[in-house]
């Protein structure tokens, strides 16, 4: 009896050890599994993680169909989520047996990534294709220290979105060129009902890091300013002043812009999109990208849609509008069949094979939402696309577009700029304070993340 | 000999239960203590970390960025517990005094109306509260301009956004602490009413002479499930707001998600995790002192 106990309590207890030890497999296993699968003539699967809407993954699934056809050993998977959930989904997954095996990135987040060995460096062959195919900066922005890590697939920049239609019922037979001029049309252009905005004549977009930074980026590079310059933080300079005072005009004294109206949402749409769409925002500062969701908003009415390049402020000489890529990666973490798979897809989904008269799969999907492709070839087969009024003020400004600096600790030095310019936009804090509180909070991420 | 065979199949019997228990709850605790130690990138393996000793607390609480971050989430957090649970507590006695008390009608309607709240799943609430919430073409606007009252900014004005985000909570969890209500309320003996009411005592006096002081035991467990669920807040947070604007609706744990999964900064989310599980348990042992002081009373 003690020993049929014993060998009871031994057997629960081995239960529990098995459970322990199937919970905590390490990658080793992993590995192996993947690879006597993929050897044994199992199909390679891989994933392809986005952000892109229901309509454009849609599209995308007519590629990897034509794709998987083509290569019957290749299972190609696409998973989209918000875009507030890409960053946060790339790297809790990255590393494990599920995670995606390639992603679409900003290429802000690119050093991080590298650093913590979540990226596959690209194979000689596709390193060599990009270097070659795409413009010189945009390969650059795919690379750290001299290796490629992805293809970089959009282009986006910046212009002033203004509503004809509201233009013409004010009385303004042009948009803005100067701070001055945007002022005083933005005054014009907003209506209220007793303290409450309802029209607003130029929209500061809140609650989304890009949205709110970007466009600011584009009015301090306009004024001749500079977020980042030789790897320290420059919001300390008097054009970083003069933006921060020009949001505080737009928001605060002139009470131009409603805080309540410009509010986005994990999705990067919500109240600015829709007041914007609504009739409702005379003006605002947005990325190329937004126009599918103007043209599904508006319908009709898109044709009431102007696009000009950033007014220049006092200290600026031309229009400079901030520039941002997004690249296709690959994850680091990923097994070998898998990873040489995902290399060989991307080539394919970046190349002329993958799309129609001349142009890339990837273009095709990029221009369906309104977005800049980025291979030379793409951009030669699209020039009667890219003259439309809409993008043309966007390709004219691309030459004269500065990047987004792109450092360790981008993410957070954005959104702390972000916090402090929602701060002045609400009216918690002066131009002033939110100049010196921006510096000191940059000073302090870039110094973190360094060290 | 016998008591040495009991141990056996004891521990046998346990076994299963403390493993998982040490696998899914002690060993990630200790971990994230440990872990609050290190500097660590949460896309590298643990043997990476190194060592800092405590000046991820340290940070939590400078001057800095990211304890300003940390403070600000870490009051908008309790802000958000406590306000829930001032809304929640008392309108689940006065919806569960009424769904118990059988002789009013519409009950049954009421109480599948509570209960409907509590299946639907968070993100659908925050998703379909955030078209509400518009604050041009919102329903609720709308309404309250049929009144003469003027549209409020709700989810997109520092003041109004962290209480616009209590008011889904309540509106969400309100079935749920009712029937646990209703449940205490049907374990108070009929007599004592009629006892009371011999005495002279009638509706309000019955209510916070009778009802309230049984219900004590009740209400503090609504107290502490409302409190623990307030803290764990994510889904509207990481939907609707992103913790705007200006970091009034960052509550902890889409911050430490921020920090730890965006930022990849492992070591200093888990010391915020810490300091989250260090001040829950004050709070609660605090709640569970003052029930307990009262029932010495």
């Amino acid at each position: 009896m003690k020993r049929t106990s014993r060998y009871v309590a031994l057997l629960l207890l081995a239960v529990c050890a098995l459970v322990v030890a199937a919970c905590g497999s390490s990658d080793d296993d992993k590995g192996a599994t993947t690879a006597s699968g993929g050897g044994s003539g199992d199909k390679v699967k891989i994933s392809f993680l986005t952000h892109w809407a229901p309509e454009t993954v849609r599209s995308f699934e007519r590629i990897t169909a034509a794709y998987e056809a083509r290569h019957p050993d290749v299972d190609v998977e696409i998973r989209a989520v918000p875009f507030a959930d890409l960053l946060t989904t790339l790297r809790s997954q990255a590393g494990g047996d599920n995670g995606p095996t390639m992603a679409s990135i900003y290429d802000l987040w690119l050093p991080e990534l590298v650093r913590d060995g979540v990226l596959s460096r690209a194979p000689e062959a596709n390193a060599a294709e990009v270097q070659r195919e795409w413009p010189a900066n945009l390969a650059g922005a795919a690379s750290v220290d001299g290796a490629t890590y992805g293809y970089p697939n959009e282009v986006d920049l910046y212009a002033l979105n203004y509503n004809k239609a509201l233009f013409r019922e004010a009385g303004i037979s042009a948009p803005p060129r100067t701070w001055d001029e945007l002022i005083a049309d933005a005054k014009k252009l907003t209506k209220k009902d007793g303290d409450r905005i309802t029209q607003q004549g130029f929209g500061l977009i809140s609650s989304w890091a890009a949205g709110t930074v970007h466009p600011f980026t584009s009015l301090l590079y306009s004024n001749g300013g500079e977020l980042i310059a030789d790897g320290r933080a420059a919001l300390d300079s008097p054009q970083a002043g003069e933006t921060f005072d020009l949001v505080d005009q737009l928001a605060n004294k002139e009470k131009v812009s409603s805080a309540q109206m410009s509010t986005a949402d994990a999705n990067t749409t919500g109240p600015y999109l829709e007041n914007f769409v609504s009739g409702k925002t005379a003006m605002i500062i947005m990325a190329n990208w937004w126009e599918s969701a103007l043209r599904a908003g508006m319908r009709d009415r898109f044709s009431d849609v102007g696009t000009a390049p950033i007014p220049v402020g006092p200290s600026g000489d031309a229009p400079h509008s901030v520039s941002y890529s997004w690249l296709t990666v690959v994850n680091g973490k990923a097994d070998e069949a898998e990873q040489a798979a995902a290399w060989e897809f991307l080539a394919y989904l970046n190349s002329p094979e993958s799309g129609e008269a001349g142009h890339s799969g990837m273009a095709g999907l990029l221009q369906s939402m309104g977005i800049l492709p980025s291979r030379t070839s793409d951009l030669e087969a699209y020039r009667g696309d890219l003259d439309r009024e809409f993008l043309k003020a966007y390709v004219e400004e691309l030459p004269n577009a500065k990047p987004f600096p792109i450092v360790l600790g981008g993410q957070e030095f954005t959104e702390s700029l972000q916090r402090n310019l929602e701060a002045l936009q609400a009216g918690q804090m002066s131009a002033g304070d939110a100049q010196e509180r921006s510096q000191a909070d940059a000073e302090s991420v870039l110094e973190s993340a360094a060290g | 000999m016998r008591i040495a065979r009991q141990n056996w199949w004891t521990a046998g019997f346990l076994a299963p239960s403390v493993g998982l228990i040490g696998v899914f709850v002690l060993i990630p605790i200790v971990l994230t203590v440990w872990l609050s130690l290190h500097r660590w990138s949460t896309a590298t393996p643990f043997g990476d970390a190194e060592w800092v000793g405590l000046r991820n607390f340290d940070a939590l609480f400078s001057s800095e960025l990211v304890g300003r971050d940390f403070r600000q989430a870490l009051r908008n957090t309790f802000v958000y517990a406590g306000l829930s649970i001032a809304l929640l507590i008392p309108l689940s006695i006065l919806f569960g005094v009424i769904v118990h008390r059988a002789a009013v009608r519409g009950t049954t309607f009421l109480r599948t109306v509570l209960f409907a709240t509590y299946c639907v799943p968070m993100i659908a609430v925050a998703i379909v509260w955030s078209k509400l919430y518009s604050p041009t073409e919102g329903p609720i606007n709308q309404a309250l301009g049929w009144f003469g009252i003027s549209p409020q900014p709700w989810l997109s004005d520092t003041g109004t956004a962290l209480i616009s985000l209590v008011f889904l909570n309540v509106w969400q969890q309100l079935g749920y602490f009712t029937v646990l209500v209703v449940a205490g309320l049907t374990q108070i003996p009929p007599s004592v009413y009629e006892a009371a009411a011999l005495d002279g005592a009638r509706n309000v006096k019955l209510l916070f002479k009778i009802t309230l002081p049984l219900l004590r035991r009740t209400l503090l467990f609504c107290v502490v499930i409302a409190l623990i669920n307030a803290i764990q807040v994510f889904e509207p947070v990481a939907t609707i707001t992103q913790g705007g604007p200006v970091g009034a609706t960052n509550v902890l744990t889409y911050h430490i998600r921020q920090v730890g999964i965006e930022r990849s900064q492992g070591g200093l989310a888990s010391a915020m995790a810490v300091t989250l599980l260090l001040a829950l348990m004050v709070v609660v042992t605090l709640v569970f002192a003052l029930m307990r002081k009262g029932d010495d009373r």
